[in-house]
């Protein structure tokens, strides 16, 4: 041959033998193996290159940018307000959180309070919004490895929530029912009616996913001790969210910098103790019954009151008096066609989605627009430490790491 | 006790105990009606904040709400509207929308041109199905928008009412616009509701 | 009214010091306390404030509050006084703006949605900023809006009496076409005496107005701002280089906005010096010809009888082919060309390249021959420098402005602007001499009618006045003794009375205004179409310049014989060697040292030195034969010059004419091929105006059609005819010129050129001037044609381009009608729009009648943009023998009663 393949080992089976002269050799070799961008378990559009030695990984790259569209530079060229919708598609799976994240960011940056109600309303609806990611999360990681009636059990349920976002804001996944200052529109009486009934429905539910993987020695055996990753490598690599508190890292920004309506509820924080995908699982179970906890809460403090902080510079005005006063109007006019003059300044603003910290940071130069927005992605942070917690396990596992970041190209890519 | 506890474990993993177990919830599902329903015999009923088609809309007396006044347009996150306002020429000094284009392709259904729109003109409606074998009628013009608006003008009311954009008919016909007159030749009865 | 500073160069006023938030500031005395608080970087808001005007103070917005006084004060109409201390912020402030803002709001329609301003809109601005909510609704107005004129819409109920537009038109344009008017309980901005609106149309009142009451015919509810793309480029319509912007939706023009808006409210008076950023009639509301339909959108070439249109790629093979044949079978000198002041330096440079290099042939010419090449060339032989040596900083700021033989107002509205504001704010004389009643006189100290086409004369009478009076300069004479001694013996039959009877200007007359032109410490000539544009130009410019050497003016700073240029860039035109005579920089294209450096240059041998024709003599060669191929680039010479040039005759024995044009012109009718050119809307350039800057004139719209840029067509041509021209853009030729004319382009700013007054006066003055002052017998045949009809430009157009702006030709259509004096009309018995037949040497028509008393009696005028009735067919030509300019602008006609 003319040239030697660097990665190509040629050895013996067994050197120490007396025969060993005569034995044939064996030629082994890591294999790359492309997996994706179109592959049914990568969760979106990615691609991994896996260095394999036989069956274990030995290394791997994401490869990432193939659902990238250039939100952050769409933001750019729309006023503050105008980029709400185009949060919807970073996650799309919990679009409410990322409004409410954005919208939190911007209000840091105006320096705005938002009102008693808006505040609980915001809370709810963001909580609702985490078990649906989480019982999204939930069937289809069970799927991946192979459980498919959790996943037909946990879409069912999902699917009453959706529902209730569409009566809510008029659609079930691109919500855009945050608003700069607070929401669009307030719960009805129908509304409040169905959220009750879901939250005497649902925790029976989640007994019942769980009787299908809690006892499942496949579930298990692929789960416990998998992907393992300690406390100070989790801080470390940056992950956030439950991957994180599935070390053992108590961090949870609902708690560590108290916004919304949080600190007016009483709920707990799981934590895991081994840092395997098992704990993370666990984690977001128990955190379904913590939402639910949350919701129920709110609902009892909740109050009567405005849901849009009365700012004029910055809110838009109720529609009513668009029709009737003219510096309403001339504020609605301005709002939309120009945006808010933004204090030049930066802010970086975080928030805990189901996935782990949600980061806006806005660059502003005064005027309308931002002069640069930067999004703090989980699941972009997430997929740095990929490659660390995947050596050394088997080709299958890989399918269960993207599982248990919880990780959507939308958010990923951006 | 140990003992017991080991016994029962040893039992239930040569049993397949999980799996009862299982199949203790699978089969009390079997009595449970089924959830899905056979679209496009059956149809879901859609709330009326439902975010659907845009449509244009009417007055009472057949007049085009829209005063052409761009707001949609610049309000639209995805750039999707293009307005051509102009003055009517047969009633002179009022502005209208000679030309109105959507393309639905674009659209991102955020509901925001609806917000936007100082005289209401906009709503959207429950309409949701726009395939169709010709991408180019996907481009929603002038006409398209208020026949859809004629023929969905119950659901697009009961979004701008569940939406708080208007409360009723009467508050629509209160804010209506009314343009200025000329020196030369008055077009419309000076308002009622500012005599 | 004093609130401004006094800002005349030669009164200082004294300086004081006051205390603004804390910090000491010093300020002229008695100037508005708001200049020396917004000198300081701060702005208060105003609504009703304009750096260019006085302040007026009706908003009550620019509250400040000054120490020793219980209430805030209006600092607009408070005078800055030493040791004032004051404060601009704070809260009390705020709310004391946001009533005043309230005041305002009460009172305004629900009308943003259909409001143009909507956007744009101090009033909106102000609400917002202060944060107005929970206003009491106050009753509504109800004011119906005023139509009346074609070009403004007054929307009375927006207004927020603030009276810009008034301010403007009454301090700035000197027009005062606007007041206020108690109609209906309110105070109303109405057109004076509330007629319908008439007066130049600028529109600086629709640039000023805050809120959305005046608004524009033209693009009424096609837009709203925040829509609409921003283009700066330069105007396309008068020497004058506004800048303007053009603002564009998708692939088309909606309006023009300027420099001058109420967005800009804030700097020094002394700022307008240089312009203050307004626009004429034609710059702002003129830009319907870019996108009109009838535009030429693809190439045209002739098939059998008519023209039929044809894919680019066929047009150029065959204009290529057709001008190789030709100068192969009949040499280059069979092939000639004409082009357009109206296109940018790049193209002009490129054209005389290609002309010189790939034609090889110097017979071109462009439109500056018909008249700015005889300044150029009486300047460069007096003075040596071959362009107005004044700007508009010293016209603000002369003390003295002879403006002769130019209705500067009509021809160059922003250059007018300038002369207004020097006998405004500066308190200068301005000597207006003229033969017809021009807007200038009516506001100039000394306006002098004359009687038409003694230009000439009064020039004379003006240096045998100041020889009289000796008011010679003794410095600048005694240099040069023996030209001095020969100047007054060439004016020595001179006689005051007689100039005084022939031109109709007294003597005292003369007297006096030469005692102002030679007193005042600066003091400038400026002459234009009746000079320049008149036979004997050349030499007039020359008596012009004796007349500054004598009194002193030659060379002095703020001194000077100035002119102004009709097309945007004729100017450039010459200055880029678009003329037989010159190379680019003005180089002789006789002159071997320059023949050598542009030869090498261009890789070429250059045609013979002698071998040149311009305008007149490319006609007549095209009729002799000599000519066979003509190159137009937007001339149309067939619908400018007279018939009795024989422009007809002269094309028809072509053997191939090519016009290269945006519209299908007279010219190009007759055309074998027409190529489709842009306007200066869609291209990238440059244009050097009246005084000498270089202006860029950039792309706002993708070209219309499949039209290309000039330059484009060009490169594309001399590629086809064998030459390697790499030219990608408009920025590569300029970077060739950069290299063959260092520091032409000077960011912008012209060059100082020092005049070398000493060459010429030492060297062949003496001979010169002899015949310059030959008396020159007044024709004797008045009886027989007692009026005298003179063409010429009027407000609302500029050339012929201007009659396809759809919003100008609705202002000033083509009446088609003779303009008379209406006691010559009411001595001949004729009423408004009866015909008269018009008679002159060359031939008679019939044309209907107008009365304009503006027209001096025994003239009468028509405008020169229109040949419907041909008027211009029945003026004589006089070419001048050493410029070559032909000048028909002026005839002696007799007029009867058809």
């Amino acid at each position: 041959m003319a040239f030697e393949d660097q990665r190509t080992t040629v050895y013996k089976v067994d050197p120490a033998h007396p025969e060993s002269e005569t034995l044939p050799t064996l030629r082994t070799e890591e294999l790359l193996l492309n997996m994706g961008p179109q592959h049914p378990s990568t969760h979106g559009v990615l691609k991994v290159i896996l260095e394999l030695e036989g069956e274990r990984l030995v290394k791997s790259t994401p490869v990432l940018g193939f659902l990238h569209r250039g939100v952050e530079k769409l933001a750019e060229d729309g006023t503050y307000h105008q980029f709400i919708p185009h949060t919807d598609r970073l996650d799309y799976v919990c679009a409410m959180y990322n409004n409410f994240a954005y919208c939190r960011a911007v209000e840091k940056l105006m320096n705005i309070t938002v009102p008693d109600r808006a505040e609980y309303l915001r809370t709810i609806v963001a909580e609702v919004q985490r078990i649906i990611g989480h019982q999204f999360w939930l069937g289809t990681q069970a799927l991946d490895i192979g459980a498919m009636t959790v996943f037909f059990y946990c879409f069912r349920d999902r699917e009453i929530l959706l529902d209730w976002f569409d009566e809510l804001c008029g659609a079930r996944l691109t919500t855009s029912w945050y608003r700069i200052g607070g929401v669009e529109r307030d719960f009805t009486a129908s509304l409040l009616d169905k959220l009750k009934q879901f939250l005497d429905y649902f925790p029976p539910k989640i007994d019942e996913y769980v009787v299908f993987l809690e006892k499942n020695r496949i579930w298990v055996a692929r789960t416990k001790g998998v992907a393992v990753i300690s406390a100070e490598d989790a801080v470390s690599f940056g992950l956030s969210g439950p991957t994180l508190r599935g070390s053992g890292v108590d961090y949870d920004l609902r708690k560590a910098e108290p916004y919304s309506a949080y600190p007016k509820c009483e709920f707990s924080v799981p934590l895991g103790k081994n840092g395997d995908t098992y704990d993370r699982y666990w984690i977001r179970v128990q955190e379904l019954y913590e939402s639910v906890k949350i919701i129920r809460q709110c609902l009892e403090q909740m109050q009567d009151g405005p849901i849009m902080a009365d700012v004029p510079s910055v809110t838009m005005p109720p529609k009513e008096r668009v029709f009737t006063n003219l510096e309403s109007m001339i504020q609605h006019f301005k709002l939309f066609s120009q945006g808010f003059n933004a204090p030049p300044g930066e802010i970086y603003c975080g928030t805990e989605a189901h996935k782990g910290e949600l980061g806006f940071y806005i660059v502003s130069t005064g005027g309308g627009k931002p002069y640069r927005l930067k999004i703090r992605a989980p699941s972009f942070i997430h997929m740095g430490a990929f490659d660390y917690m995947s050596r050394g396990y088997m080709i299958a596992d890989a399918i269960t790491l993207f599982g248990t970041y919880d990780i959507v190209m939308g958010e990923c890519d951006r | 006790m140990r003992a017991t506890l080991l016994i029962k474990k040893i039992l239930q993993a040569a049993l397949f105990d999980e799996i009862w177990d299982a199949m203790k919830v699978t089969f009390k599902h079997m009595f449970h009606k089924p959830i899905t329903f056979q679209y496009p015999r059956e149809q879901r009923i859609l709330p009326d904040t439902h975010r659907g088609a845009l449509a244009l809309l009417r007055y009472d007396d057949h007049q085009e709400r829209c005063v052409g006044c761009d707001l949609c347009e610049a309000a639209c996150p995805s750039r999707c509207i293009k307005v051509v306002s102009s003055e009517d020429a047969e009633r002179p000094l009022q502005r209208f929308a000679s030309e109105f284009y959507i393309d639905i392709t674009k659209c991102v259904f955020c509901g925001y041109c609806v917000e936007a729109c100082p005289v209401n003109a906009l709503a959207m409606t429950k309409m949701y199905e726009f395939s169709t074998h010709d991408k180019r009628t996907l481009l929603f013009d002038k006409e398209r928008l208020y026949d859809i608006g004629e023929r969905h003008l119950d659901d697009a009311k009961k979004y701008l009412h569940a939406h708080n954009q208007e409360k009723n008919v009467e508050e629509s016909r209160e804010y209506r616009y009314y343009f200025p007159q000329s020196v030369l030749k008055p077009t419309q009865p000076p308002p009622k509701h500012l005599g | 009214m004093g609130l401004k500073p006094a800002t005349n160069p030669d009164v200082e006023a004294a300086t004081i010091e006051l205390s603004i938030d804390g910090k000491p500031v010093t300020a002229k005395d008695g100037v508005s306390l708001y200049d020396v608080i917004s000198s300081t970087g701060k702005i208060i808001p105003a609504m009703c404030y304009h750096y260019t005007f006085d302040p007026f103070g009706s908003c009550g917005m620019c509250l400040v509050m000054q120490e020793g006084k219980k209430a805030p004060v209006r600092s607009c109409t408070a005078k800055a006084a030493a040791g004032m201390i004051i404060r601009t912020e704070g809260d009390d402030l705020f709310q004391a703006r946001k009533k005043a803002v309230e005041k305002h709001l009460s009172v305004h329609p629900l009308d943003c949605p259909v409001c143009d301003a909507d956007g744009h809109c101090e009033l909106q601005d102000m609400a917002f900023q202060h944060g107005v909510t929970n206003l009491a609704s106050a009753k509504q107005k109800l004011i119906p809006e005023d139509t009346r004129s074609p070009v403004l819409d007054f929307n009375m109920n927006r207004c927020i009496a603030c009276a810009e537009c008034i301010n403007v038109c009454k301090d700035v344009l000197m027009i005062d076409a606007l007041q206020f008017m108690k109609k209906g309980g309110f105070n109303q901005v109405v057109p004076k005496g509330d007629q319908a609106l008439s007066c130049e149309f600028c529109g600086d009142c629709l640039a000023v107005c805050p809120v959305g009451a005046i608004t524009n015919k033209f693009s009424k509810y096609l837009y709203k701002p925040w829509q609409m793309k921003k283009t700066t480029t330069t105007c396309n319509y008068c020497g004058d280089g506004c800048q303007m912007q053009l603002e564009t939706k998708d692939a088309e023009v909606v309006r023009v906005t300027s420099p001058l808006s109420w967005k800009n409210k804030w700097g020094d008076r002394t700022d307008t010096a240089k312009g203050h950023g307004g626009l004429c009639v034609r710059g702002r509301f003129g830009f319907e010809y870019i996108d009109s339909p009838v535009r030429l959108k693809q190439p045209l070439l002739r098939k059998g009888n008519q023209l039929v249109q044809v894919p680019w790629l066929e047009a150029m093979h065959h204009v290529a082919d057709r001008f190789a044949d030709i100068q192969r079978q009949h040499g280059p000198d069979a092939i000639a060309g004409l082009i357009t002041a109206r296109c940018t330096n790049e193209e002009l440079y490129l054209f005389q390249k290609l002309m010189r290099t790939a034609f090889r042939t110097n017979q071109f010419d462009s439109s500056a021959r018909y008249g700015h090449l005889n300044f150029v060339h009486a300047s460069r032989k007096a003075l040596g420098i071959g362009r107005s040596p004044n700007d508009w900083e010293d016209l603000t700021k002369a003390k003295a402005i002879i403006v002769l033989g130019s209705n500067i107002t009509e021809t160059n509205p922003l250059t007018a602007v300038r002369i207004k504001e020097a006998i405004r704010v500066y308190k200068a004389q301005v000597v207006v001499i003229d033969s017809a009643v021009t807007n200038m006189a009516k506001l100039a100290s000394h306006p002098v009618l004359i009687n038409p086409g003694t230009e000439g004369l009064v020039i004379e009478g003006l240096i045998k006045a100041t020889l009289e009076l000796g008011l010679i300069d003794e410095d600048s004479t005694k240099k040069h003794p023996k030209a001095f001694e020969a100047l007054k013996a060439a004016v020595a039959h001179v006689s005051l009375e007689q100039v005084a009877a022939h031109t109709g200007m007294s003597i005292d007359a003369l007297n006096s205004t030469a005692a102002i032109f030679a007193e005042a410490p600066r003091s400038i000539i400026l002459c234009a179409e009746g000079i320049v544009r008149q036979s004997n130009g050349y030499q007039n410019v020359l008596k012009l310049i004796d007349l500054a050497w004598i009194t002193g003016k030659l060379g002095q700073p703020g001194c000077g014989v100035s002119t102004v240029t009709e097309e945007p860039n004729e100017q450039g035109a010459v200055d880029m060697g678009a003329a037989p005579e010159f190379f680019p920089g003005q180089a002789l294209f006789s002159d071997q040292t320059a023949r050598d450096r542009f030869g090498k240059a261009w890789d070429v041998t250059l045609p013979a030195a002698g071998s040149g024709a311009d305008l007149v003599e490319i006609l007549k060669r095209c009729r002799s034969g000599q000519i066979r191929a003509l190159y137009v680039i937007g001339e149309n010479p067939l619908a400018t010059l007279p018939s009795s040039m024989e422009v007809r005759a002269a094309l028809d024995r072509l053997e191939f004419l090519v016009v290269q044009d945006p519209f299908l012109t007279d010219t190009g009718r007759m055309a074998h091929a027409v190529l489709p050119a842009c306007t200066s809307a869609e291209k990238d350039g440059t244009f050097t105006n009246l005084e000498g800057r270089v202006l860029r004139v950039r792309e706002a719209i993708d070209p219309i059609g499949e039209s290309l840029p000039d330059w484009h067509i060009m490169t594309a041509l001399a590629n086809a005819l064998g030459d390697q021209w790499e030219y990608e853009s408009s920025n590569d030729i300029q970077a060739e010129i950069m290299k063959l004319l260092p520091g032409y382009y000077n960011l912008g700013q012209p060059r100082k050129v020092v005049p070398t007054v000493d060459r010429y006066l030492s060297n062949g003055y003496a001979a010169d001037v002899a015949a310059r002052y030959r008396a020159s017998a007044p024709s004797g045949a008045k009886s027989q044609r007692p009026f005298s009809l003179s063409m010429g430009q009027i407000l609302y157009h500029s050339g012929k381009m201007s009659t396809s702006a759809f919003g100008l030709i609705k202002i000033a259509p083509n009446t088609g009608r003779l303009r008379m004096n209406p006691l010559d009309m009411e001595q001949l018995a004729v009423g408004d729009g009866a015909k008269v037949r018009l008679t002159s040497d060359l031939g008679s028509l019939q044309v209907a009648v107008q009365s304009d008393p503006s027209i001096a009696p025994r003239t009468c005028f028509f405008p020169e943009h229109f040949n419907e009735p041909p008027v211009k067919d029945l003026m004589p030509v006089q070419v001048d023998a050493t410029t070559g300019v032909p000048s028909f602008k002026h005839a002696l006609v007799m007029i009867e009663k058809a």
